[in-house]
C-alpha cells in the first residue's frame, strides 16, 4: 500500500474518533449563569426582547422533519415556548422530546395578524401531522420565541 | 511526467477518493429536497385510540394520569407528562407520545423511529456532527473544485471532441446563471 493511501486512512480514522466523542450539546456554549422561568418571559416579554436568557424545561415537541425547532415547558399550567434555530445550525433529535433541556437563546418578539397565525399554525400543523381548523383562528396575536443558540440536552 | 500526465493523475485518484462521499451527498441531496413531501429522518406512526370521554378541563392529577393510561394497557409509568391545553395530556413514556384528549376520549399514540439508510447520509450531509465534520466537508469540497478544474483541463486533442467538451462545459455554467435569471 503506497505511504499516502495509509496517510488518508489513518487520518480518517483519527478525525472520526474525534467526532465520536462529542457531547449532547448544540450550537454555541451555554454561558449564562442565572436561568430565566420560562413563565417569566411569557408573561413579561416585552423585558426580555433582544436579550439572551438561559432557561430550564422539558422538551414536549420536536420540529420531527428537520430538526428546527422544539418547544419547552413553563413552569404554569399549560405553558410552553418555542425555541427556534437556524435550519442546519443546530439539529433537534425526536429522541430529545420528553427530556429536559437547558438552553440559551435570544428572546423574539412577534406580533401576528389572523392570516399570519393560520398559516403559522397549518405549517406546523403539517410538519406534526396534526389536524387543524383554520376557523379555530379568530384573531392574530403576539408571541414570543427564543432564537436559538446553544442547547444541553443531559439525558440523551 | 508531463503536466497532463499529473492533471490525469489528480483527477483520478481524488475521483476515486470522492466516490464513497459523492454518492452520501448525492443521494442525501435528493431526500432533503422532498422534505416538504415526506421526512427523510425519521418514520413516523400515528395509531389512534379511544378511552372513556371525560368531562374534565383543568390540570390533572398524577392518579388521574395513572388511571388514564391504566385504561389504556399501559404499564410503564411515563417519564415525563405535560398538558398543552386545559383538555389534552401529553405523556412521554420510551419516546414515545401518549396524546389524550379527555373530552373526546380520543388517543394517539405516536412513536418514530429512524430511517436506517437515510438518517445516516442526511447526518452526515447536513452536517449534523460539526466538529472534524465540517473539516472533511471543506476538504470534500476542495476535492471537488480540483476535480472540476483537473476534468476542464482534460480537454482532448481532438478538435471535434474539445468542441464537444466546451458545449458541455458551458451547458453546466449557463444551466445556474439561466435559474438565477430567472428565479432570483
Amino acid at each position: 500500500m503506497s505511504s499516502y493511501v495509509k496517510i488518508l486512512l489513518i487520518s480518517t480514522v483519527v478525525v472520526l474518533v474525534a467526532m465520536s466523542a462529542q457531547a449532547k450539546n448544540f450550537g454555541e456554549n451555554l454561558i449564562l449563569d442565572k436561568n430565566t422561568s420560562i413563565s417569566e418571559i411569557l408573561k413579561n416579554g416585552d423585558a426580555y426582547v433582544g436579550k439572551r436568557v438561559k432557561v430550564e424545561g422539558l422538551i414536549v415537541d420536536v420540529c420531527a422533519k428537520r430538526g428546527c425547532w422544539m418547544y419547552l415547558a413553563g413552569q404554569g399550567p399549560f405553558e410552553k415556548l418555542r425555541f427556534k434555530v437556524i435550519d442546519g445550525e443546530i439539529v433537534i433529535p425526536m429522541e430529545a422530546r420528553g427530556k429536559r433541556a437547558v438552553a440559551e437563546g435570544e428572546v423574539q418578539k412577534f406580533d401576528l395578524s389572523r392570516e399570519q397565525v393560520i398559516e403559522q399554525r397549518k405549517h406546523h400543523a403539517e410538519e406534526t401531522g396534526q389536524p387543524f381548523d383554520p376557523a379555530s383562528v379568530t384573531s392574530g396575536e403576539t408571541f414570543y420565541q427564543l432564537r436559538g443558540l446553544g442547547v444541553e440536552i443531559p439525558g440523551l | 511526467m508531463n503536466w497532463r500526465n499529473w492533471n490525469f493523475l489528480l483527477h483520478r485518484d481524488i475521483g476515486y477518493a470522492c466516490i464513497g462521499l459523492t454518492l452520501i451527498y448525492a443521494l442525501s441531496g435528493i431526500a432533503v429536497n422532498h422534505v416538504r413531501d415526506w421526512n427523510p429522518n425519521y418514520r413516523v406512526e400515528r395509531v389512534a385510540a379511544q378511552i372513556m370521554p371525560r368531562q374534565f378541563s383543568g390540570v390533572v392529577t398524577d392518579a388521574m394520569v395513572r388511571g388514564m393510561l391504566q385504561e389504556l394497557g399501559e404499564e410503564k409509568v411515563p417519564e415525563s407528562v405535560f398538558q398543552p391545553d386545559p383538555e389534552t395530556l401529553w405523556a412521554f413514556i420510551d419516546g414515545r407520545r401518549i396524546s389524550i384528549h379527555f373530552p373526546s376520549g380520543t388517543v394517539e399514540h405516536e412513536r418514530f423511529d429512524r430511517r436506517p439508510f437515510w438518517y445516516p447520509l442526511n447526518f452526515l450531509h447536513l452536517n449534523h456532527p460539526k466538529q472534524a465534520w465540517t473539516w472533511v466537508a471543506d476538504i470534500y469540497a476542495a476535492a471537488l473544485l480540483v476535480l472540476a478544474i483537473t476534468g476542464f483541463l482534460m480537454l482532448p486533442r481532438d478538435l471535434r471532441l474539445r468542441k464537444r467538451a466546451l458545449i458541455l462545459t458551458g451547458f453546466g455554467i449557463l444551466l445556474p446563471v439561466l435559474a438565477l435569471a430567472l428565479f432570483y
